[in-house]
């Protein structure tokens, strides 16, 4: 659209119009956003969806696939796919339960390895972490789709490629009237 | 500029007629109601951003509860809201009584324009100050016959016509 012809429309709105406009970018972050927590209130983790960066839970999981996470109280157990936080690691990672430890209390330990892994993850927790426990959990995996993770990824790997859409984004909504 | 965006200009030309031409004031309550509701979900959303971020998630879980449900609850009434009561009106106006004492009378204004229709169609309808009932007389026109070649408004003959349909409106008020 031609700048002098949106400049035209923006002089139209009068005040209210103009705060509608605003208002109109705001729910459409808002609707988001509550979905989200939402979703989050629902499946009780604190991310209900993440996308897979790495290869190593090749074939499982490929890079740029969306997993779906809950985070319920039943007990952990070897074999599942966990996605947990490790200290000092901004991103969360996904990987399989190899061995687990629990205390007649529910209080378990366990130690997790990725399926395309030759090695167990202790090199990737935190320096001297042996296990990981209940609290380091984000969720586990229960669906996912493939290949939806990608923009994510190019987002990630092309930082100008994502601020050029978010900018697209955020112009469309703004010009757009009603 | 697309179709929707000439109802814009046909619209907003007509509410001048009855603004300027014939000096009614322009009434937001229903315009304000949907702003207020609009408003007070984006608060709802804020609300569970912050207080999400103040107290990470397991212990935010009843507050984020709160924030969701009564999000989506104000959703449903502003899709309500924005289907039975507001409409495709375009503007509400009151009339004040001349003399300064009575009631005042209403006019509203809707319009209708299809995708990919060229049939406009004009709304006015009345609401009488006394007897409180509502006349309400439309046009329905090409939306060809307000523009030039060059895709100008031609707002004198728009104004024609909103002046025919209020001036309709009024003999038949004479009428009974």
């Amino acid at each position: 659209m031609d700048l002098s012809l949106w400049f035209e429309d923006v002089r139209r709105m009068n005040k209210r119009q103009l705060f509608y406009q605003g208002l109109n970018f705001a729910m459409i972050v808002s609707s988001a956003l509550m979905i989200w927590k939402g979703l989050m209130v629902v499946t009780g983790s604190e991310s209900p969806i993440v996308v897979v960066l790495s290869g190593s839970m090749e074939p499982a999981f490929q890079r740029g696939d969306l997993l779906f996470l809950t985070n319920k109280e039943d007990p952990i157990r070897v074999g599942e796919i966990v996605v947990f936080k490790v200290e000092g690691r901004e991103i969360p990672i996904v990987h399989r339960v190899l061995k687990i430890h629990e205390k007649e209390d529910g209080a378990i330990k366990f130690l997790t390895k990725g399926d395309n892994n030759s090695v167990d993850d202790r090199g990737l927790y935190a320096p001297g972490q042996l296990w990981l426990e209940r609290k380091d959990v984000v969720g586990r995996a229960r669906g996912f789709v493939p290949y939806v993770g990608m923009v994510t990824i190019l987002m990630n790997d092309y930082p100008k490629f994502k601020y050029a859409i978010l900018a697209a984004l955020g112009l469309f909504v703004l010009i757009h009237r009603e | 500029m697309g179709l929707q965006c000439g109802q814009k200009l046909l619209d907003d030309a007509a509410k001048k007629v009855l603004t300027e031409g014939y000096g009614y004031v322009e009434d937001f309550k229903v315009t304000d109601i949907r702003l207020a509701i609009c408003t007070i979900s984006c608060c709802c959303a804020l609300a569970a951003l912050i207080y999400d971020y103040l107290y990470p998630f397991p212990v935010s879980r009843p507050i984020l509860i709160t924030c969701v449900l009564s999000y989506f609850a104000l959703m449903t009434v502003l899709t309500i809201y924005t289907t039975f009561v507001e409409k495709n009106y375009i503007m509400f106006a009151v009339q004040k009584d001349e003399a300064g004492v009575g009631p005042d009378s209403y006019w509203s204004l809707h319009s209708t324009l299809k995708r990919y229709d060229q049939y406009y169609t004009l709304t006015l309808a009345y609401t009488d100050s006394v007897t409180k009932k509502e006349r309400e007389q439309s046009l329905k026109k090409s939306v060809a016959a307000w523009f030039d070649e060059d895709g100008a408004l031609l707002f004198d003959i728009l104004e024609k016509d909103v002046r025919e349909l209020h001036n309709g409106i009024a003999s038949e008020k004479k009428d009974k």
